[in-house]
């Protein structure tokens, strides 16, 4: 096991790398002279030699590139064009309204959405299974920001519970931070509930139909064991697998609840970055999703074999 | 054949159905799947149930445990537990009393124990359930049932998921899982037809043994006449949810009254090989120090490696059939399989009509696969489902060229020498029975025209009249167009009814290898005897309501 995941971190190394090379190519094979585009068109010729002098493209293409790498290991992701500021800072700023939201988000959608995946497939063509699944098709076709807007309007507008918009950080505590965190993640909520739900219906439903829940009738099992300790945990891998690429999405920001609810979040600022063609920001952004990406993959893999002891790597 | 005669009149009454009709509320017609059963079971006895797929044989035994599908009601009679009708009994009431009075053990020890929970932990879970034993006094029990249904190192194995224990093993922690609170009534619902013969011997003989330590009353449910000559004390014949026959075992196997029981009884293939038909010197398969060996790869680590066939070689004659016979992971199916090349083989010679298939790339086999076709186990699964039968009959045909107006021709032609109507060609599998979709398999084997059939445990799935019915197919065939047939089994009754010659395969190794008669008849290797020995009922000649050694020339098995 241990080996197992020793293997699979190591493995990280030339998935990332293929990446950085992706990135680096990125902006050194756009048509036309990386300088010309960052500098943009009102620049003078002296400008772009020193713009290229800044940058190094004076240089050959792989010595460049192992300077960038060597530059990406110690932390310095370049500076922005824009703001001129290092580009990590401007990342860090934003990675903790994106992820507490996208940790809410997954917590609540996780908490509803399991038991309603349960209870469908327990009673399977009842009500409760058709409610489950209607909720499922509507959370997945009315789009997102229609319904932050519609929650806007009755838990803010009407009912005045919570603010329209904006985001305090946990650091100012708790209770705040819930206030203007919790309307945009149950926004997001309908969408992984719709999702998870069917999910865990449909592996439930399967797991349902297998001998060993017979057994477990036959032992004189109450409903609630049967579910929850015999079928639920065989059902678990492909929940899990929709949990976490989940996850992974969230932590990539959205930039649509971000945009409806003004949260300074990582999905607008690379949407920004790619109208102003902030290009060291684009680049970083790339690298830092395609990162957690792996690494969360990595971390459902593992999880795995926590629940299928049959799963030995 | 030593019956039981024991006389349990005088002991208490388990249980007792008494008139127990189910029908199919939802269905048109309400038809009824159980039409008045009534079974008594007395304490200490064991009653087996036996009858053909569909018969209601399980029906009867999730009935008594309130366990029917929702799709089923039970529409009148009783059913008396010690005197106690369950059937007005609550659900909470049903499930205190499921495991604790009456408990279950089922087919499949493979799918029956929960893949993620450990075993021991699912032993315990009944006292759980059941009792409020403190759970030190839980694992104490736990232990001493497993200890008592002959588990090895019981420690280790508490500890074990089920991945990690074989089916017979398995099927012990079922058994420790069930008896484990001393309930009235085991019902066991063909608990040993997954478990290789030697395997089963064991389970029967640990069911006897603890039924007579505990005196539990023993519902039995099989469709193995064979268990039944060895394990029932009564027999109750079910056909059509009806009790056709029902009585003391050696009444029911000597004297049976009706005509149903008696064709049952007949279709019991006979373990008496039959007479070899004579050798021609026309070769059509040889297979020459054949070697299958799994894993030894691996990048990172070396993989633990599995000589599946050791130095296999045998030859067949035209129209001759071969017997391949060995308990599971005995290497019978890999032998198979490297014969049809659907793995290739690590060394050796497959000389199909004289060219060497062995080794030949997947293009160079292309022009070889015709001669060589394949029934398989499942009749279920071996058909497209989403295809007519005319489809799956002339895929292959067309794959080689003949044209559809032939094929169909064709298709129409061996349907009606299988014994089917034409117009099922253009029905789809669903819309038959195991026993007819067999037939289907075998006529789309033989549309190639093959030299060679492999029939992988191609009738185990099926019911003992069934079973008769296809052997006499695969005869009349092998008849009209001389085809070569490798018969893997491990059921050696069919073995001895279809087979000329027989190989024994145990670990990957051929340990003798002859004419069926003489190895069926004398067998010479401990393994072999092993198997024979193992055969349920063979004392028993079922064909002739007699003993073996009744027989008017007898020969001792």
């Amino acid at each position: 096991m241990l080996g197992y995941i020793l293997r699979r971190i190591l493995a990280v190394i030339p998935v990332m790398l293929l990446v950085a090379v992706f990135v680096f190519l990125l902006l050194r094979l756009t048509p036309g002279d990386p300088a010309a585009i960052i500098a943009g068109d009102m620049a003078t010729p002296a400008q772009l030699e020193r713009i290229r002098e800044a940058m190094g493209l004076n240089q050959p293409l792989h010595i460049q590139f192992i300077t960038w790498i060597g530059q990406l290991l110690r932390g310095d992701l370049g500076t922005s064009l824009i703001s001129n500021t290092p580009v990590s800072s401007m990342i860090a700023s934003r990675m903790g309204p994106t992820l507490a939201i996208a940790l809410l988000t997954i917590i609540m959608s996780v908490l509803l959405a399991v038991p309603m995946g349960v209870l469908a497939a327990w009673k399977h063509r009842s009500a409760a299974d058709y409610a489950v699944m209607a909720f499922s098709v509507l959370g997945f076709s009315i789009p997102v920001f229609v319904i932050g807007y519609i929650f806007i309007l009755i838990f803010s507008l009407k009912l005045g519970w919570f603010p329209v918009q904006g985001y305090t950080p946990i650091s100012a505590g708790l209770l705040p931070f819930l206030k203007n965190a919790f309307l945009p993640a149950l926004t997001l909520t309908t969408i992984y509930v719709a999702l998870i739900a069917r999910m865990t219906r449909a592996n439930m439903l399967e797991v349902l139909g297998e001998d060993y829940i017979r057994t477990a009738r036959a032992k004189g099992a109450p409903e609630r064991t049967v579910l929850f300790r015999h079928a639920l945990k065989n059902a678990a891998v492909p929940i899990l697998t929709v949990i976490g690429t989940g996850f992974a999405l969230l932590i990539g920001g959205v930039v649509v609840t971000e945009t409806v609810f003004n949260i300074p979040g990582i999905g607008r600022l690379t949407v920004d970055a790619i109208l102003a063609r902030d290009y060291p920001v684009i680049q970083a952004m790339i690298l830092l999703t395609s990162f957690l990406y792996v690494l969360v993959n990595l971390l459902i893999d593992i999880s795995y074999s926590l629940f299928d002891p049959r799963i030995r790597y | 054949m030593q019956f039981k005669s024991r006389n349990f009149d005088d002991a208490a009454i388990a249980i007792e159905t008494d008139n127990l009709t189910v029908a199919l509320p939802d269905t048109a017609g309400q038809p009824q799947v159980l039409k008045g059963i009534d079974v008594t079971i007395r304490q200490g006895e064991t009653v087996c149930l036996v009858g053909e797929s569909g018969s209601g044989k399980s029906v009867t035994s999730l009935a008594i445990m309130g366990l029917l599908p929702d799709a089923l009601k039970v529409t009148d009679g009783k059913i008396n537990l010690q005197g106690e009708n369950l059937l007005p009994l609550s659900q909470a009431q049903m499930r205190e009393l499921r495991a604790a009075r009456v408990a279950m053990i089922f087919q499949e020890p493979m799918t029956a124990l929960n893949p993620v929970l450990r075993v021991g932990d699912q032993i315990t879970e009944v006292m759980e359930l059941h009792t409020k034993l403190p759970p030190s006094e839980r694992r104490k029990r736990a232990i001493a049932i497993m200890e008592q249904v002959h588990l090895p190192d019981v420690e280790r194995i508490f500890r074990s998921y089920p991945h990690q224990l074989s089916g017979g093993q398995r099927q012990r922690i079922m058994i420790a899982m069930a008896l484990v609170l001393e309930p009235v009534l085991l019902i066991a619902d063909e608990p040993t037809t997954a478990l290789d013969v030697t395997t089963q011997k064991q389970i029967l003989s640990l069911i006897g043994e603890l039924q007579a330590n505990h005196g539990t009353a023993v519902l039995f449910i099989t469709h193995d006449m064979g268990v039944v000559a060895e394990i029932a004390d009564t027999v109750y014949v079910m056909k059509h949810g009806e009790i056709v026959e029902s009585g003391p075992v050696e009444q029911i196997l000597r004297h049976p009254q009706k005509d149903y029981t008696r064709a049952l009884l007949a279709s019991v293939p006979s373990l008496s090989p039959r007479p070899a038909r004579p050798d021609v010197s026309d070769i059509v398969l040889q297979v020459d120090r054949l070697n299958k060996i799994y894993g030894g790869g691996g990048i990172l680590k070396k993989l633990p490696r599995a000589h599946a066939a050791k130095d296999v070689s045998f030859t067949l004659t035209r129209g001759r059939t071969l017997g391949i016979v060995g308990e599971s992971g005995s290497g019978k199916s890999t032998v198979a399989r490297c014969i049809m090349r659907l793995i290739d083989p690590t060394s050796g010679q497959i000389r199909l009509d004289g060219s060497d298939i062995a080794s030949l790339s997947r293009n160079q086999l292309r022009p070889h696969r015709k001669k060589l076709q394949v029934v398989f186990q499942d009749p279920m699964r071996s058909l497209n489902p989403r295809w007519t039968i005319a489809r799956s009959l002339t895929e292959g045909p067309l794959n080689y060229g003949t044209s559809k107006s032939e094929a169909m021709a064709e298709a129409a032609r061996l349907l009606n020498v299988v014994g089917l109507p034409e117009d099922a060609l253009h029905r789809y599998p669903h819309m038959f029975s195991g026993g007819q979709r067999q037939r289907i398999a075998i006529a789309r084997a033989v549309m190639m025209r093959p030299d060679v059939l492999v029939a992988d445990e191609a009738v185990s799935a099926l019911d003992v009249s069934v079973q008769a019915q296809v052997l006499d197919l695969l005869d009349q065939l092998q008849q009209e167009l001389g085809i070569a047939i490798v018969f893997i089994t491990h059921d050696l009754r069919v073995a001895a009814q279809i087979c000329d010659d027989v190989i024994v395969m145990q670990r990957g190794a051929v340990v003798e290898h002859g004419p069926a008669g003489d190895v069926l008849g004398s067998p010479v290797h401990p393994y072999t005897r092993a198997l024979i020995d193992a055969a349920p009922g063979r004392d028993w000649d079922f064909q002739n309501f007699r003993k073996m050694s009744e027989a008017p020339n007898a020969r001792p098995a």
